[in-house]
């Protein structure tokens, strides 16, 4: 499974209404409970958190990538907020953080997470990109930057 | 007298579109009377990736490398034994590495006629960043390319093959 059949608008938050990082973690899973990705809310946030506890996923220049492993989900699963203000998500550059990338995948299906992660790596690379999803109005148009059909 | 394919590499990343990829390669190669190799390649080049980009813990990266190692194995196995179940012995590849590249490496290696693969994204993007590793491998290998779709009619192939 390619991280491009990962993204639709159902599954993206624009703008995040949270102000703190634990907050973004749970709309994010709520975004994915009501797109019907997430059944057990609760053993997802755990273990988000956990792995945040070892060390933030709030990377450099605005961007964060919350990510762990759970048997609460089927495959691969993907919600993409966006806080065009920023928020402080402990990240690595003291600086807030504007995209978010949470991933939970099952632990039997390691070879396509980190590919998909390596992926939104890959993507976030592109400043002048990033800038264009920090500007987007609607999970629409986030959709459809991030998948440019021919 | 010998057909036109002769080594078929089908490549298995963990997901379901590999799954019936192999299916469909065991039907292949019982038809054809190939030989099946069906290869994983642990992406130690993404993990690598992964860390400098800082989304990886050094001790993620130990952590994930243990599963990936378990992954292949797992479905190695489980390729092995869909062959096993329809009379075919086939051979298994784990090799670690950047997969596209490792992807060429062993069709060259083994002299293969055809690589199979999964289903890729229905979305065509513009974007190069988000080329998977089964289309690099695509556009990179010499041989030619078979990219299995339709789950369902590829399990009745299967299905019907003789024990």
């Amino acid at each position: 499974m390619a991280l491009l059949d990962l993204i639709s608008p159902e599954i993206i938050r624009v703008p995040l209404e949270s102000k703190s990082k634990e907050a973004v973690i749970r709309e994010l899973l709520q975004v994915l409970i009501e797109a019907g990705k997430l059944k057990d809310f609760d053993a997802a946030y755990e273990a988000l958190l956990a792995r945040e506890a070892k060390g933030s996923t709030g990377l450099e220049d605005g961007i964060a990538v919350p990510h762990a492993k759970t048997d609460r989900v089927d495959s691969l699963t993907l919600a993409i907020g966006i806080a065009p203000e920023g928020i402080d998500f402990r990240a690595l550059d003291g600086k807030p953080s504007y995209l978010f990338f949470l991933m939970l995948a099952p632990p039997d299906q390691s070879g396509p997470h980190i590919e998909a992660l390596s992926e939104i790596a890959r993507l976030t690379q592109s400043k002048s990109f990033c800038k264009m999803l920090r500007r987007a109005e609607n999970a629409e148009e986030v959709a459809d930057l991030l998948t440019e059909e021919e | 007298m010998q057909g036109p394919i002769r080594n078929i590499v089908v490549y298995i990343d963990g997901s379901e579109e590999a799954i019936s990829a192999a299916q469909y390669a065991i039907a292949l190669a019982k038809s054809t009377g190939a030989r099946l190799y069906a290869l994983y390649v642990i992406n130690t080049r993404a993990l690598n990736d992964l860390v400098k980009a800082r989304i990886f813990l050094d001790t993620e990266e130990d952590e994930y490398h243990r599963d990936l190692e378990a992954d292949a194995d797992r479905y190695l196995r489980h390729v092995s034994k869909l062959a096993a179940r329809k009379g075919l012995e086939i051979e298994s590849l784990k090799r670690s590495g950047t997969v596209h590249q490792e992807i060429k490496k062993c069709v060259e290696e083994f002299d293969a006629d055809l690589l199979i693969i999964g289903e890729l994204s229905r979305i065509r993007s513009r974007r190069d960043e988000f080329y998977n590793e089964s289309e690099r491998a695509m556009r990179l290998v010499p041989c030619s390319v078979l990219v299995v779709k339709d789950e369902e009619r590829v399990w009745d192939i299967y299905d019907a093959l003789p024990e």
